[in-house]
């Protein structure tokens, strides 16, 4: 084990994958020369040279369909949009083929097909660059998607991806390319150090009140836990789902019905988003067992401000995290 | 995300140290508008009475918090009604339900109407509990938001019925009960009849919210800052010769300065020039005021109150005299704020006037310091060998040793001594 950060163990997964299998090649804005937006495809063109590792011009559907081309023909392709916001000039191409493609042909055509994004608030670059839209890909039917919040499950789940021959939309947090955590070394050979898609963590047991939390929210959750045993004598349990689609509802739901009591937090909007949708979820599945409503914390129902207040004001902390669990817990403490 | 129609008033915190509040007097009646700034509801605090103004416009709909009920802070006290239904959007991040279709009605009606039908609300948890324990939900008392029976609820009513038998018991006996808390026969062992033991018979007084903060604030105080004391004895025979020529020279009406405002004007120069004695150890950290206010205690009916003197390094001593004549005056009479109770960064408490030749004080938390003031007599010295009389006072200070040690605690002692000692330099 090692300790890295965010954006080098993303480096490593696709280096790795890159030298075990010739199939796989990396497409991008600036991805070549520059080394990325964010540097996480540092050192990859020097290793792998300008056929597998591919600046584009700036054309996000264009990117997006040759990726699907080259998936279709055989290639793994990892692509590399700049950010969440990008990608949505590349929704044609995501969603009316990458995700229904293989539908439309029965299987004969796979679709081994990654595609990056960064998204997520925090920076001030306003509302054309730090959305969260998990749940918009969440919602469409034949899409994977993984939101990893620590560096082990950046690499391992970015080794599935790449490993998988359905279409991937790997989220990514801004704030999260710098965070450091131990990675397992070495190239992993047969399967080792992946993740398997819908396998959730948790984070922390707690008998109190069950609290779900994505991308950086899986660190508020952590942290509100924390503030929650140590000023309220709550105990949470913190799960972190790592992937939304498949999710590990098995793991949400027996957690539930041990607390009887959930918190889900994200970053995205309130209306038809991953809280949303797991709260249904969670009272479809326990509703017997719930002694309160489930509680969602959201980012705020704005476009993201690019005032630094304002922005902040429109993200969630980790108070808000706690409220939500005391008001969960309410009558029982 | 709308506001919802109804908006609850809540306990509000009207002091630093306040943890619950007693409604005294709804000021306003069920149906009447409220306007912002109105005078709403008179509460007792740990600290004072006061009129808390509405923050809210609409109409009073509801009064869920009786007058003579404590209540913790934050807990709804009433619900104003927004007569222009929902406001703006909520722009924070939001912790909250789906807004209501528009199809519906709002969402207040509905929930007034389900309950006129007597339906009980309780979780899905609350209702499977219930029904595997036979118990009956409408004889229960909810606990969670707006009454909702909780997993709680049920666990303490199964376990009331435990108690007598396994027979399902209404939790309602047990909660009128606990509303006498006051007399023996809510305690276990005075379910035997009242009984005289070898003190006579034991008749019990329910605390106020000040002997409750002062059980807790000093209680604190002791187990938690570890106190030293020092003594001096100050040669007050100047200050007595002052004050009577200040007395002379006083018009009609002048407030001529106490020996306890001289005290005060003494440790308001000697904390000016002592930063770890105007300061508190909180949290492993020390905190450094840059005011120096000192609080003075003062004997009210059945309790203690310490009323501030912000300030007190640049005041003068007649300012002093005046402002602490009508701060204990105000004490007495029950008027004192809040705001006149907090701030305090150093604590003097003087028991002189009782014949109390010295004493130790217990510190104010956070203070580092209390001075403890005793009476002035007039004693032998020796004074060049030869034996004559002075007027003598006698000073302990209490430290808290976390933040004021030793050799600096006694050179803050012994600046006040000097100070006062020779009382010109207080006029200065």
């Amino acid at each position: 084990m090692a300790t890295q950060r965010m954006r080098e163990a993303l480096r490593d997964a696709m280096a790795e994958e890159m030298r075990r299998d010739e199939a796989v090649l990396v497409i991008g804005e600036d991805v070549g020369v520059f080394e990325g937006a964010f540097k996480v495809t540092e050192g990859l063109l020097e290793e792998f040279g300008e056929r597998r590792v591919r600046d584009t011009p700036i054309s996000e559907n264009t990117i997006v369909g040759a990726g699907v081309g080259a998936a279709m023909g055989g290639l793994r392709p990892v692509v590399e949009l700049m950010t969440v916001n990008f990608s949505l000039l590349a929704l044609d191409q995501i969603v009316n083929h990458a995700a229904a493609i293989p539908y439309m042909f029965n299987g004969a055509a796979r679709m081994p097909l990654t595609i990056r994004m960064p998204g997520g608030g925090g920076h001030q670059l306003g509302p054309t660059h730090s959305h969260s839209f998990e749940a918009l890909y969440l919602q469409v039917p034949g899409l994977l998607v993984a939101c990893p919040s620590t560096p082990a499950d950046g690499k391992a789940l970015l080794k599935a991806a790449i490993r998988n021959d359905n279409p991937v939309i790997f989220i990514e947090h801004e704030s999260l390319y710098g965070a450091r955590g131990e990675v397992a070394d070495g190239d992993a050979e047969d399967g080792d150090g992946l993740l398997r898609f819908g396998e959730a963590a948790v984070r922390r047991e707690g008998s109190d009140v069950t609290i779900v939390g994505i991308l950086k929210m899986a660190h508020v959750a952590a942290d509100a836990a924390r503030a929650l045993a140590n000023e309220h004598g709550v105990e949470a349990e913190v799960i972190d789902p790592r992937t939304l689609r498949p999710l590990d509802l098995d793991t949400i739901v027996a957690s539930v019905r041990k607390t009887n009591r959930a918190v889900i937090v994200e970053e995205g909007w309130p209306h038809g988003g991953v809280g949303a949708n797991l709260a249904t979820l969670i009272t479809e599945q326990a509703f017997d067992h719930l002694d309160a409503p489930v509680q969602r914390v959201t980012g705020a129902d704005v476009p993201m401000p690019y005032s630094r207040r304002l922005e902040q004001a429109a993200i969630p902390h980790e108070e808000h995290v706690v409220q939500a669990a005391l008001a969960a817990l309410e009558g029982s403490l | 995300m709308g506001r919802p129609p109804m908006a609850d008033v809540v306990m509000p915190r009207l002091s630093d140290s306040m943890e619950e509040g007693t409604v005294l007097q709804w000021l306003k009646k069920v149906g009447e508008e409220v306007a912002v700034g109105d005078e709403l509801v008179e509460i007792e605090t740990d600290k004072a009475n006061m009129a808390y103004e509405s923050d809210v416009e609409g109409t009073l709909t509801e009064i869920l918090v009786d007058e003579g009920e404590t209540v913790a802070i934050g807990t709804p006290i009433a619900k104003v009604g927004d007569a222009e239904g929902s406001g703006t959007s909520a722009a924070g991040p939001v912790a909250a339900g789906d807004p209501p279709p528009p199809t519906a009605p709002p969402a207040g009606e509905a929930h007034e109407s389900a309950e006129n039908g007597h339906r009980v609300k309780a979780s899905p948890l609350a209702r499977r509990m219930a029904k595997e324990q036979k118990l009956d939900l409408s004889q229960l008392q909810g606990s969670g938001p707006a009454g909702r029976i909780v997993k709680a609820d049920v666990e303490s009513a199964s376990s009331a019925g435990d108690a007598v038998g396994g027979v399902p018991h209404s939790g309602g006996d047990r909660e009128a009960g606990s509303e006498h808390m006051g007399e023996p026969t809510a305690a276990g062992p005075a379910a035997e009849g009242p009984s005289e033991t070898a003190k006579g018979k034991t008749s019990y007084e329910d605390l106020s919210k000040t002997q409750q903060l002062i059980a807790r604030r000093m209680s604190e105080s002791k187990a938690t800052a570890p106190h030293f004391y020092l003594r001096a004895s100050v040669d007050m025979s100047r200050a007595v010769a002052g004050r009577r020529l200040l007395k002379e020279a006083a018009g009609e009406g002048d407030a001529v300065p106490s020996f306890n405002d001289m005290v005060v004007k003494a440790c308001a120069l000697a904390l000016r020039e002592h930063p770890r004695a105007n300061g508190a150890y909180r949290d492993g950290r020390f905190e450094l005021y840059s005011r120096v206010n000192v609080g003075v205690a003062v004997a009210a009916e059945d309790a203690l109150i310490v009323p501030t003197l912000f300030d007190a390094d640049r005041k003068g001593l007649r300012q002093i005299a005046t402002e602490s004549r009508a701060l204990a005056q105000r004490v007495r009479e029950g008027q004192i704020t809040p705001p006149e109770l907090s701030g305090a960064t150093f604590t003097v408490s003087n028991l002189g006037m009782y014949g109390i030749d010295g004493f130790s004080a217990v510190i104010n938390p956070p203070q580092a310091a209390i001075l403890a003031v005793g009476a002035i007599e007039q004693r032998p010295v020796v004074r060049e060998g030869e034996v004559t009389s002075a007027h003598l006072m006698q000073v302990d200070l209490a430290c808290d040793h976390r933040i004021l040690y030793g050799a600096p605690a006694a050179e803050f002692l012994a600046r006040i001594k000097a100070l006062l000692e020779e009382p010109l330099s207080l006029a200065l």
